[in-house]
């Protein structure tokens, strides 16, 4: 066999492998909306750590992170700073929004908002946002996959091809298993990832260098510029501290508004299972450190890739390992991009039927039925992301980023929903119309950012904004819900007033 | 105690959320000394983090009781 034929059997075994972990857990959920979509409210913390920490950590992490720090320095610092951050206020609405599926049967965070606000409306509109804003992340991730597989095979393995390879492993396990199939893959790809992540942080700046300290001595004295924040940005030029602090802040925001992950919360077994997710989530985020590692040995490195998102192919390939690892790596950089993919198809199709479809329609759908349509939805989605995919010339980071100021705008009414009694559904579904055609404004002509900030961090206040004024300026909602709803998420039994 | 234990974890995050970017970041913002062979500022942004795992704990074993 050549080198590219044992790679690409390395890559039959970790796809086999991933398709039996999604196959089977299949059968243990009911046939119902809850079942797939939230796996009956059962997660143990096993599952909970690998659907968080894997869901966050995607091909951008294990492709982007490297491909940041040997391009950008420092600048990768905010992938580091945020994930801790962003996790942080879910400690408390995890457990919140939690409690309340479990007595009203929510099972995404546009049907916790629409029962708040006492408007399909508001489901309606947050899951338009939440669809906008998905589709170009699994897009992402189908092409970091297309791009390892092109690179390892040299070329045998078209982007196309290895993106639908890859997308076709788990559409036939979230078909088949729902949320189920998500969960136990994501702890097989999340032990991978972290496995390799490590093995070769560590391994490269060994052999090229003889440790990480010579390493970052040789970069102090040849490219200081890099090792200070905020680094640099996309083309080389110094990175301002006003993009590098907004980058920080909007990822922060945004981190747990993403559905795939607030959704998770409907599927934790309870509350000290969230708890202890989040307590455990930073050692998921050091993983962050050994890709790092390999990023900043690549740039004293003797040649670089034409894109740096394809750093650490770039070494694997041409440092001289052999066939067999290289293959491992691939498997785990796949892992890496299909443990987030798999999470975003299965939670964009969910909000699809659910909120969108249940509130355009009108109609309810049997439990049975709109499950059958959740399977249809996942496989719809994952066309249109590998058409999205495909073209080249896409910059994958900045779709990434401008889905972030997307996804940020669902925070007010988040954030409104647990603490502003006087928020209305009109006030909430302003805003979300406001700071997401804000931020779609900027994302197109971003020379009128205001001070270089990120697009997002401008709409949000815009959202905000909006929110407040318009609520104020509308009949408040009805006290005695709200009262008892918030009660509910408290844990508290509330008096009748 | 729930309260107290939700107040220092709060002012942690801010603090943290300060600490990591402009113009906190300023002061911290250099290549040595060296921290186990890696530069202060990175060094310093990884211990905000690893800080993290120590509120979290915190913050666990107040909820669980």
């Amino acid at each position: 066999m050549t080198s590219w034929q044992i790679v690409v059997a390395v890559v039959a075994v970790y796809l086999v492998t991933n398709l039996v972990v999604g196959l089977l857990p299949g059968s243990r959920s009911s046939d119902t909306v809850a079942g797939y979509v939230a796996g009956d409210r059962e997660f143990g913390t096993l599952v909970m750590y690998f659907v968080t920490g894997a869901s966050v950590f995607s091909a951008f992490a294990f492709l982007g992170g490297p491909g940041w720090a040997f391009s950008r320095g420092a600048a990768a610092f905010y992938i580091l700073g945020y994930g801790v951050l962003g996790m942080a206020p879910y400690f408390a609405l995890g457990p919140w929004a939690a409690r309340l599926g479990r007595k009203h049967g929510y099972v995404t965070q546009g049907a916790m908002l629409a029962h708040r606000f006492q408007s399909p409306w508001v489901a309606f509109t947050a899951g338009i946002v939440s669809v906008i804003a998905i589709i170009p992340y699994v897009a992402l991730q189908m092409r970091g996959a297309g791009i390892v597989l092109e690179q390892v095979t040299d070329g045998h393995v078209p982007l196309p091809l290895g993106a639908a390879i890859a997308y076709g492993v788990v559409l036939i396990y979230v078909w088949r298993s729902g949320v189920m199939g998500v969960g136990w893959t994501n702890v097989f790809q999340g032990v991978l990832m972290i496995g390799i992540a490590w093995a070769f942080g560590i391994y490269i700046p060994m052999k090229l260098y003889g440790g990480v300290g010579p390493m970052f001595e040789a970069l102090a004295a040849a490219r200081p510029e890099m090792l200070t924040a905020p680094g640099l940005d996309a083309s080389g030029n110094p990175w301002t501290p006003v993009a590098y602090s907004s980058a920080v802040l909007v990822s922060s925001l945004g981190l747990m508004m993403w559905p795939h992950l607030f959704m998770k919360a409907f599927a934790a077994k309870d509350d000290a299972t969230i708890r202890r997710t989040i307590m455990l989530f930073p050692t998921f985020q050091i993983f962050l450190l050994p890709l790092f590692l390999v990023g900043f040995a690549g740039v004293l490195y003797a040649s670089a890739p034409s894109n740096p998102d394809a750093i650490m192919p770039h070494i694997m390939l041409t440092s001289g390992l052999p066939a067999i690892v290289v293959g491992i790596f691939c498997a785990g950089a796949l892992a890496a991009s299909m443990s987030t993919g798999d999470a975003l198809v299965h939670g964009a199709a969910s909000i699809a039927v659910t909120d969108v479809y249940g509130a355009a329609s009108g109609t309810s759908l049997s439990q049975h039925d709109q499950r059958r349509l959740i399977r249809w939805l996942a496989v719809a989605v994952g066309v249109v992301a590998y058409a999205i995919a495909l073209p080249s010339g896409l910059s994958l980071v900045g779709m990434l980023l401008a889905a972030y100021g997307a996804i940020v705008q669902l925070a007010p009414p988040v954030y409104a929903a647990f603490l502003w009694r006087r928020a209305t559904a009109r006030g909430v579904v302003g805003g979300l119309l406001a700071g997401t055609s804000v931020t779609g404004f900027l994302v197109i002509w971003p020379q009128w950012r205001p001070f270089g900030l990120h697009e997002g961090l401008v709409g949000l206040a815009v959202n905000i904004a909006t929110l407040v004024l318009v609520s104020l300026g509308t009949q408040p909602p009805a006290t005695q819900h709200v009262a008892d709803w918030i009660a509910t998420s408290r844990n508290r039994i509330n008096q009748p007033s | 105690m729930k309260r107290s234990a939700g107040w220092i974890a709060a002012v942690y995050f801010v603090a943290m959320a300060v600490a990591i970017t402009f113009p906190g970041i300023r002061p911290f913002n250099t290549i040595r000394p060296f921290v186990f062979g890696i530069p202060f500022v990175f060094a310093w942004v990884l211990a905000w983090v690893l800080g993290s795992l120590v509120i979290f704990v915190m913050l666990y074993r107040t909820y669980s009781k």
